[in-house]
Order: structure tokens, then C-alpha cells, then sequence
């Protein structure tokens, strides 16, 4: 539809100097939220930090120090060849400072692959289910209600640790585990069983923006504007995907800046337990729980990996929090 | 609103029948399940040995054998009509499978006949429905399910009453003075501490009391010894132990002992529901507050706090009842992550040992109990609501 609103307005609207675009709106909203916009630039900082892992890091991920005085050691502890440990090594005389950052890479890598997926999957779902209504929408709506009245934790946890705990290397598409391979750094073996902790935490994660989506179809699909669509001949997957979706993107995006925090304290939460990430790939989760059982000696230790989390889920939380503020319509300001 | 009734019956049904049969179906998948440890232990462990083994734990029958087996408990052996056994040549699992180099397949079936044999009907379960949850096979093997899950289950009683008591006595009053003085100091000051104390992760919480608590409490103590500490864990000390020097020595066991004990565990589950349970009120009540019938109400010339108390709070309590009632699920299950950290011995713990040490009975019957109580519980807020709230109608 590209009729310009111009030839359509029938009372000239008062224009004060030049229009700001729906982008900048929502841009100049959101610059206000100041937490939010702190927040984004922590996020910033980690991501960064995280993509650079293998340039920054002073020693490589699995390097093990034998000759460091104490392990765990505390900050600062020397190396054999003179070299410093900013945040010290962990019981078996690793780098800490190196293993935060992998352990950067894994858990915010494992939350954007998660929430990108599930989000466009749910999206994509919820959107033709909303707008096409019939058998699909039956299915899918009670699919999402199935998955919503299930215990999700315990069912969480019976699942990652039947399908991660064990030794057999779960037969994946190569392509998935290449590409987790090379974002997380690691090796194959160990990007198989993240990639199965993925699915699973995608496989529950999906229901909320379908859900949102379909919502936002059935309103959309009875508008004016759908009508003038059908009427000049679009297709339904035309008005799927170029209307109804980019029309209720606002509540998504919303929807999965939250996501994001809640897949890392998720997947933090596995591997804290056990389930999830597996050693010796480094996690915040697994690096936490390994602190546990030194923290009573070396009372630093789950403060290192235990930081970062809860700045990485605070942020997230701020950021979606923002975004809100930011798109709602209802406040014009 | 009878017809809403069944059709939602039906629908609990279907989830509860689905997780357990998606339970079995994972089991399945699962290479090894309760043998990876055996099997790690004694690497050269006979293929017969083996076999008996793995009929132990009912392996070698195929899942969906085992699915009706554990839930109804059928069938223990072939179909008996007028003296006469029928299917009792349906294989109906895999005793001893074949070597590579036997070619791969089956070496030994399980046909339907053996089954008496090879599984007695007094070593299994009378299935799930009829009551019996078969016995723990690790934890304490041997040992009912059932009986298992009822010693522990009141101690995660004793945390989430105590928790929740205090969680509603704290976060009620804060969500109505901050609602009601929105946009005050105060009001900032708690939505934003809420705000981060919801969304931090509950077991690193939990792992920051144990660190000021107990280690930086033990520190400090020797340089002051008027200053406490706590127990790191667990529901009751092995020995007696000091808190501080005030205080005469704790003996296992008594009031004292279980009054520390449970501190920081149900103090890391208050804060955790408070501060998002806080949040919530305070959003409902603003949405209270701004309704007709309060202005009416202060029109009348009330005074303000028979208009809060009496006319916005009520109202604002209502979305509170599916948060209430969504936590009588967690009277049984527990909180896991909590009852792990503290080492508190309820329901959440036994759970996270089961799936640790693949004691796959009991965490069969925890999942199964956890699923109807959350399934149902879901229902009974739905109906609650429209009790409570005569705007909504279900039909």
C-alpha cells in the first residue's frame, strides 16, 4: 500500500516543523527510560566482551596452571611463567577471568539462538493460526494450552537430565551443532549436547508470543485495512507476513527482551543443577555450582560468575521494561 | 458452566495422560537410564548378568509395555479366557539384545507367556492409577514410592506454609502503600528494588545468604563473637553448635534448631514471592484506583482509608486468587532449586536426587502427582475467579 497518507488526510493536519518517524518516537521514549538505556549499554559491553573471548582472554579456555600456590586462587594470583590471573583460577587451576568470558559467549549465545528461534517460531505459529482460524488454530491453541498447564521446572529438569545427562552423543543435524560450535568457541562434542539443551528450552519457550501473536491476528484480521488487502487481491501469506506480523511486532519484542532473562537465569538454573551446560564448557550456571562447593574456603568465588548474572537478567529485565514504556501507544508523550 | 466443567475435565485428562506418556517416550530415548552408573562401575559385566539386570528395572520391555504396566499395571501375562492363554506368543519386549557381531536386533524376546516368570505380579506395580507407585530402585531402593514421598513431604509443607504466610503479610501491605502513594519516594524505591529482586536468579539468592550468613557471619564472629551466625543447611544440625556468644548452645533436634534451620531457606522464598507478588498488587491496585466506584466512593465522602480498605482493596485482591492458588502444586513439589541449595530434605530435593541417581520410579510419581495438582489447580482458580468476580462468565 504505498498511497501516500498525504492525498488521503482530509483536514490538513498542524504540523509543528519537521514529522518524526515512528522509529524516532519510540527511539526518543526509550532514550528516556535512563535504567533501560544503562542497561543497554552493560548488554553492549558483555557482548562484546563475549564475541572477543578468544582474542581477550589472557589464557586459553581449558588451560590448566599447576603451578599457581593455591587452588582455588584468590584475584590476582601469579602464574609459573609470571603472568596474572585478574580473578584468580578455580579448583583446578583455571583462568577465571578467561572462563567468565567463555562462560559470556555460552550462556548469552544459548539465550539469543533460544529467544530468536522461539520468538519466530511462535510468532510465525500464533500469526496464521490467529489469521487463517480453522483446524490449525484448534491445534496450535491447544498445543500452547498444554504447554502452559504443565509443571514447567520439574519437567525442565527430568528432560535435560535425561536427554544431557547422558554419555551417547544425541544424532543432530550438523548444521546446528557447527554453527553452536562456532559460536560458543568450543568443540562438536560439547556444542551436541548444547544444542539439545537449546531445543529443549525452545521447545517450552514458544508459547508466549504465540500466544500474543494470535491474539493480535484476530483483532487485525477483522480491519479495515485487511479487507482493502483482500480486496485488491494480496494473498494470505502476503497479508501473514508483510501486515498481520509486522503490525503486532511491538508486543514481541517486548516479549522477548524479557525472554532473554528468563532463558539465562533458565539455562543458569540447569547448569547450577547440573543439567545443563556441561563441564568443561564453561557457564555461569556450572561455574556457579562449582563455586559452591569451594565458597566456604574462598568466600570470592561465587561472587566472580554470580556478578555478571544477575547484571546480564537485570538488564534484560530493564531493557524490556523500556521497551514497553517505549512502545505503548496508549502513553503519547 | 457444567459443560465448561467437562470439557476442562477432559482437557486435564488429555495433559496428564500426555506428560506421562512423553515421560516414558524420553525414558526411552535415554541410552542406559538407571544402568550408565552400573555400567560405568563394572565394565565387564556378563551379557546374561546384564540382561537380568535390565529386566530388573523392567528394560527389556518395550515403552509403551511398561507405559500400561506402570499405569494400570496390565499386563502381567497373557490373556487367560476359559483355560485357554491367547497372545501368549507376542513379543512384547527384548530380553538379551544381540552383539554387532551376532548381527544387531534381538538375540533373546520377551514373549507375553514369560512375562509371570520373568516379571511376578508381587514384584510389580498394580499401576500408578490404582494407587501403587511401584518401589524406589536407588534412593532407597526397595522402599514403596509412595511411603518415599510421604516422609518427606512435610518438611516442603512446613517451608511453603511459612513461607507463604510470611510472603502475604510482607507483600500485601507494601503493594498497597506504594500503590496508594504512587509516584512518592517510597513508591520508586520499592518498584525499583522489587523490580531487580524479582528478576534475579532464586539459587544465586540463595547462595548469596549462605555467603553472608553463615561464612561472612562466621568471620565477623571471630573478631566480635556477639555476632550470629546461621546453619548452612539442612532441616536439623547432627551436632550441637553455637550461634553466638549470647546464646547457650543450639542441640540438635530442638525448637531452636528448627527455627534457624528454616531462616534462610523460607527467608529466600519470601523474598523471592514478595517481591513479585508486591509488584503485581500494586498494579492491580492502581487499576482499582482508578475505577468509578472509588471516585463514587470519595464522592461520598468516605474517608480514605475505608475507600482503600474497604472498596479498592477487595478488588484489587481478586487476579491474587490464581497467584494463591497456583501455589498448591508447591505444597507437594516443593521448591527444587531452594531445597537443593539449603540441602533442605522436602519433596524438590528428593526430586533433583531421583533425577540425579535416575531413580526414575520416583520421579515418575513426583512428575505424575505434580502435573494433576498443577492441572487442577489451574482449574480451581478459573472457577474461584468467577465465583469472586460475578463479570466473568465461562460457558
Amino acid at each position: 500500500m504505498s498511497v501516500s497518507a498525504e492525498s488521503l488526510t482530509l483536514r490538513k493536519l498542524p504540523r509543528e516543523g519537521k514529522e518524526e518517524s515512528q522509529f524516532q518516537i519510540v527511539l526518543r521514549r526509550f532514550l528516556r527510560h535512563r535504567l533501560a538505556v544503562a542497561s543497554v549499554a552493560v548488554i553492549v559491553v558483555l557482548f562484546v566482551a563475549a564475541l572477543l573471548a578468544p582474542l581477550v582472554a589472557p589464557f586459553p579456555r581449558d588451560a590448566v596452571d599447576i603451578a599457581v600456590a593455591t587452588r582455588p586462587g584468590p584475584p590476582g594470583t601469579m602464574s609459573s611463567q609470571g603472568e596474572m590471573h585478574p580473578l584468580g583460577v578455580d579448583h583446578l587451576g583455571r583462568d577465571l577471568f578467561t572462563r567468565l568470558l567463555y562462560g559470556a559467549r555460552v550462556s548469552l549465545s544459548i539465550a539469543f539462538i533460544v529467544v530468536v528461534i522461539s520468538e519466530l517460531f511462535g510468532v510465525v505459529l500464533g500469526a496464521v493460526a490467529g489469521f487463517m482460524g480453522g483446524w490449525f488454530d484448534t491445534v496450535i491453541s491447544r498445543l500452547v494450552e498444554f504447554l502452559l498447564s504443565i509443571p514447567t521446572l520439574p519437567i525442565l529438569l527430568i528432560t535435560a537430565s535425561i536427554l544431557i545427562k547422558t554419555e551417547a552423543q544425541l544424532p543432530l543435524p550438523a548444521v546446528a551443532t557447527d554453527f553452536v560450535s562456532w559460536m560458543l568457541a568450543a568443540p562438536i562434542q560439547e556444542a551436541n549436547k548444547v544444542v539439545v539443551l537449546m531445543a529443549i528450552l525452545i521447545l517450552l519457550g514458544w508459547t508466549g508470543a504465540a500466544r500474543l501473536m494470535r491474539g493480535m491476528a484476530l483483532t487485525l484480521r477483522n480491519q479495515d485495512f485487511v479487507e482493502a488487502l483482500r480486496a485488491v487481491g494480496a494473498s494470505n501469506t502476503r497479508i501473514i507476513f508483510r501486515h498481520i506480523i509486522p503490525n503486532g511486532l511491538a508486543p514481541i519484542l517486548v516479549n522477548a527482551s524479557l525472554g532473554l532473562a528468563g532463558i539465562v537465569i533458565a539455562e543458569a538454573t540447569l547448569s547450577f543443577l547440573g543439567v545443563g551446560v556441561q563441564e568443561p564448557t564453561p557457564s555461569w550456571g556450572n561455574m556457579l555450582s562449582t563455586a559452591q562447593s569451594y565458597m566456604f574456603q574462598h568466600p570470592w568465588l561465587p561472587l566472580i560468575p554470580g556478578i555478571p548474572l544477575c547484571l546480564v537478567t537485570i538488564a534484560f529485565n530493564f531493557i524490556g521494561d523500556g521497551l514497553r514504556d517505549a512502545l505503548d501507544p496508549r502513553l503519547k508523550r | 458452566m457444567t459443560a465448561y466443567l467437562i470439557r476442562r475435565l477432559v482437557q486435564m485428562l488429555i495433559v496428564v495422560f500426555g506428560v506421562s506418556i512423553f515421560m516414558f517416550f524420553l525414558f526411552n530415548i535415554a541410552p542406559g537410564g538407571p544402568l550408565t552408573g552400573l555400567q560405568q562401575q563394572q565394565r565387564r559385566i556378563s551379557p546374561e548378568e546384564l540382561a537380568r539386570i535390565r529386566a530388573q528395572y523392567e528394560l527389556d520391555l518395550y515403552w509403551p509395555i511398561r507405559y500400561t504396566r506402570w499405569l494400570v499395571g496390565w499386563p502381567q501375562g497373557p490373556l487367560v479366557i476359559d483355560g485357554q492363554e491367547w497372545f501368549a506368543n507376542v513379543p512384547v519386549g527384548c530380553y538379551m539384545e544381540a552383539t554387532p557381531e551376532q548381527g544387531g536386533g534381538c538375540f533373546d524376546y520377551v514373549y507375553l507367556s514369560e512375562m509371570p516368570k520373568i516379571h511376578p505380579p508381587i514384584k510389580s506395580s498394580r499401576g500408578i492409577l490404582f494407587g501403587d507407585f511401584g518401589q524406589s530402585t536407588v534412593v532407597q531402593a526397595g522402599r514403596p514410592v509412595w511411603d518415599l514421598l510421604t516422609s518427606r513431604l512435610w518438611a516442603t509443607v512446613e517451608l511453603q506454609v511459612i513461607s507463604l504466610v510470611l510472603s502475604l503479610a510482607i507483600a500485601v501491605p507494601l503493594g498497597i502503600y506504594s500503590a496508594v502513594h504512587q509516584y512518592s519516594k517510597f513508591d520508586y524505591v520499592f518498584t525499583t528494588t522489587a523490580f531487580i529482586g524479582s528478576s534475579m536468579p532464586t539459587f544465586f539468592f540463595a547462595l548469596l545468604f549462605i555467603l553472608g550468613f553463615t561464612i561472612l557471619g562466621g568471620r565477623l564472629q571471630e573478631l566480635w563473637p556477639w555476632w550470629p551466625t546461621l546453619p548452612p543447611g539442612l532441616r536439623e544440625a547432627v551436632r550441637p553448635y553455637d550461634v553466638a556468644a549470647w546464646l547457650s548452645r543450639v542441640e540438635p533436634g530442638s525448637a531452636l534448631d528448627r527455627f534457624l534451620h528454616l531462616l534462610m531457606p523460607a527467608g529466600v522464598l519470601t523474598i523471592v514471592s514478595v517481591a513479585s507478588w508486591s509488584r503485581f498488587l500494586r498494579s492491580s491496585m492502581l487499576e482499582v484506583l482508578r475505577q468509578d466506584y472509588v471516585r463514587t466512593a470519595r464522592a461520598k465522602g468516605l474517608i480514605e482509608r475505608v475507600v482503600i480498605n474497604k472498596h479498592a482493596l477487595r478488588n484489587a485482591l481478586i487476579p491474587f486468587i490464581t497467584i494463591i492458588v497456583l501455589q498448591i502444586p508447591l505444597f507437594f513439589a516443593g521448591a527444587i532449586v531452594t531445597e537443593t541449595v539449603f540441602a533442605w530434605p522436602g519433596m524438590g530435593r528428593l526430586y533433583f536426587d531421583a533425577l540425579s541417581r535416575s531413580d526414575y520410579n520416583v520421579a515418575l510419581a513426583f512428575i505424575y502427582v505434580t502435573t494433576i495438582l498443577t492441572v487442577a489447580a489451574t482449574l480451581l482458580g478459573d472457577i474461584l475467579y468467577s465465583v469472586v468476580d460475578p463479570r466473568i462468565r465461562y460457558s
